[in-house]
């Protein structure tokens, strides 16, 4: 596979994000601007310019009129993805480190950083899926998290649950009516930050990263730890694949934390298991600084990736990707082919 | 640059330096591929020019109407008026890499690993042989040295031997390694009784061309009669001929045609000169 390099952006990569159906990725970086590319090609769509800090988090509603961006001009801003238009701002004590969607698009959720008598919220808000209709001021539901500060967080199947991670390694469950705690359990080391949350398609599954060098996948409802990928570098982002049982994970040593930062000495690359036997498959370099985020192609044909070093690396799969199976899998693929 | 001539302020002058900066350039070629010639100015100042080739192919998918339609819709911000597919400045595509997912991948690496080692190992191990049993030990610390021949070239005994080894040797009076006098000139096997041999038919050809190829002098040398060895002198880090080579033939008479007609011969782009090889000794 070629990977197309995309070089829009002039400071280190936070998040990349597929829209549902695949065709655009959007890209946003410390460098205040967020990006629309063709996923196909790599062809810039547009930029989106308004905020006045670095960015940590965009996320596009399902229909792909809508775009959320977070970041650390403490705000929230809504934007229209065909035009590049600022909908709607909204103002935080804090930045917002993290942005994410309901599975229809009715809610929006935010989370923000704790910071100097601020403690980390997560606050919810109602939108409405028409461009040109006006977006409410109050949120609809804010939690407060009192002991540890949540870096990430996501709506589960239905808009059920909310789940958070936080910076002690924790995952708690919220009731997404009515923000009520339901369960908190150590699900990573406890003085490993989480850095990543990413569900699998019918959002009853997630996969975490975290700094402690492994990713797990846990139950949405049960948060019960189904999965254990353990890797040899703190992780940054997770992502779980549609089609192949595999699970990709990005990160590599923060340039402040190595002496040597050679390609090889940083482990600077994506690295792919099997999502049923938690083995690792296979690496695919490029990056030449840590990975701060990886996403899956919607439907499975490709990933992309966005590193410290400012590039955002888009792969799509060659068939060697779709044909691997472990021998169990082909026995059993033979067996349903003979039935 | 209407700026006024003798004002040198060294912020605008950086400027004045970008805006000297050929435009891009993109060149159709005949054969569907397009040249594109950029410019740009290195952190160190220095002007780069690169130059890429690039073959656009067009495939065709089927895709969703709202894929579809979002294909067309208008660019805006930074990219606003800019023309329809990807702008070189902002995507570029990188080497190709191979992704093949293996069970076991991390195991497999250190299998690999290990082998390479056991390799070495062997290559390391090879290069001591004993010249009395061929054993894996240095020739001193030969368990039969007392007992099997060689007793008479240990290099204590080397001085009285020499005259003596000439000889028996080839009758040059040249220095004859100790491990081959009592040999004789005709012991094919060795070395460098091989070379003492070639070296009455081989050619030295000088003048050769950087980009030469030891399979072209051997097809233009074996015209003449049968080539035993073609050594082709090459840069050990560009890979490119120094600008000679050896040419050996099997007869000597080969050899001396081969050099009457081949002296002064057009390869390349350079004449070459072909003369007969001196030995290094005279």
């Amino acid at each position: 596979m070629r990977p197309i390099l995309l070089s829009g952006h002039e400071r280190a990569l936070t998040q990349v994000k597929y829209n549902p159906d695949g065709d655009i990725i959007f890209s946003v970086s410390k460098d205040h601007v967020v990006c629309a590319w063709y996923s196909h090609n790599g062809e810039r769509l547009g930029t989106y310019h308004g905020h006045q800090g670095a960015l940590w988090t965009v996320d596009v509603d399902p229909t792909s009129t809508l775009l959320a961006t977070g970041g650390a001009d403490n705000t929230m801003r809504l934007w229209e993805v065909q035009t590049g238009k600022l909908l709607k701002t909204w103002d935080f004590p804090t930045s917002i480190k993290r942005v994410e969607f309901s599975a229809d698009g009715r809610q929006l959720l935010g989370v923000t950083e704790k910071r100097s008598g601020h403690l980390g919220t997560i606050c919810v808000y109602e939108i409405n899926p028409d461009p040109e209709a006006k977006q409410s001021d109050e949120h609809v539901l804010r939690i407060v998290c009192e002991d540890s500060k949540p870096t990430v967080a996501g709506f589960s199947y239905l808009a059920h649950y909310i789940i958070s991670g936080h910076e002690d390694g924790s995952v708690s469950q919220f009731d997404a009516k009515s923000g009520e705690l339901l369960y908190n359990t150590q699900v990573h080391e406890p003085d490993a930050l989480i850095t990543d949350l990413q569900w699998s398609q019918d959002r009853t599954y997630f996969i975490t990263a975290s700094k402690d060098k492994t990713a797990k996948i846990s139950a949405a409802d049960s948060i019960e730890v189904l999965k254990t990928y353990v890797a040899d570098t703190p992780l940054n982002s997770a992502a779980i694949t549609p089609v192949k049982d595999y699970v990709i994970l990005g990160g590599g040593q923060a340039a402040m934390d190595v002496t040597t930062t050679s390609a090889r000495q940083g482990k600077f690359e994506a690295r792919f298991y099997h999502k049923i036997f938690c083995e690792e498959i296979g690496r695919v370099r490029g990056h030449f600084g840590p990975l701060n985020y990886v996403a899956v192609h919607p439907q499975g044909t490709g990933y992309c990736s966005g590193g410290e070093d400012g590039y955002v690396r888009v792969h799509h799969f060659d068939k060697g990707y779709f044909d691997f199976m472990y021998e169990v899998e082909r026995e059993k693929a033979q067996e349903q082919a003979n039935l | 640059m209407s700026r006024v001539a003798g004002r040198t302020d060294w912020a605008e002058e950086e400027d004045e330096d970008s805006l000297t900066l050929p435009q891009q350039q993109i060149i159709k070629n005949k054969d569907g591929t397009e040249t594109i010639i950029t410019y740009s100015i290195r952190e160190d100042g220095k002007k780069v020019k690169t130059t890429r080739r690039i073959k656009k192919t067009v495939n065709k998918i089927v895709v969703n109407p709202r894929v579809a339609e979002r294909k067309h819709w208008e660019k805006f911000g930074q990219e606003k008026g800019k023309p329809l597919g990807p702008q070189t400045d902002t995507v570029s595509v990188a080497e190709n890499i191979v992704f093949r997912p293996v069970a076991g991948w991390k195991a497999n690496t250190e299998e690999k690993s290990q082998e390479d080692q056991k390799k070495a190992d062997a290559l390391k191990s090879a290069k001591i042989k004993c010249r009395i049993c061929q054993g894996d030990h240095f020739t001193t610390k030969c368990p039969f040295k007392d007992t099997m021949g060689e007793s008479e070239v240990t290099p204590a005994d080397m001085p009285d031997d020499a005259p003596q080894a000439g000889a028996a040797g080839t009758g040059s009076g040249s220095y004859v390694p100790p491990h081959l006098r009592g040999r004789g000139a005709g012991a094919g096997e060795k070395m460098g009784g091989k070379f003492e041999r070639d070296d009455l038919a081989t050619l030295r050809v000088t003048n050769v061309s950087e980009f030469a190829e030891e399979q072209d002098l051997r097809d233009m040398f074996s015209r003449y009669g049968h080539v035993t060895r073609v050594f082709l002198a090459k840069d050990r880090e560009t890979g490119r001929a120094k600008g000679f080579a050896f040419v050996s033939y099997a007869d000597r008479s080969d050899a001396a045609k081969a050099c009457e007609k081949m002296d002064g011969f057009g390869y390349g782009h350079l004449i070459l000169r072909v003369e007969f090889a001196k030995k290094p000794g005279n």
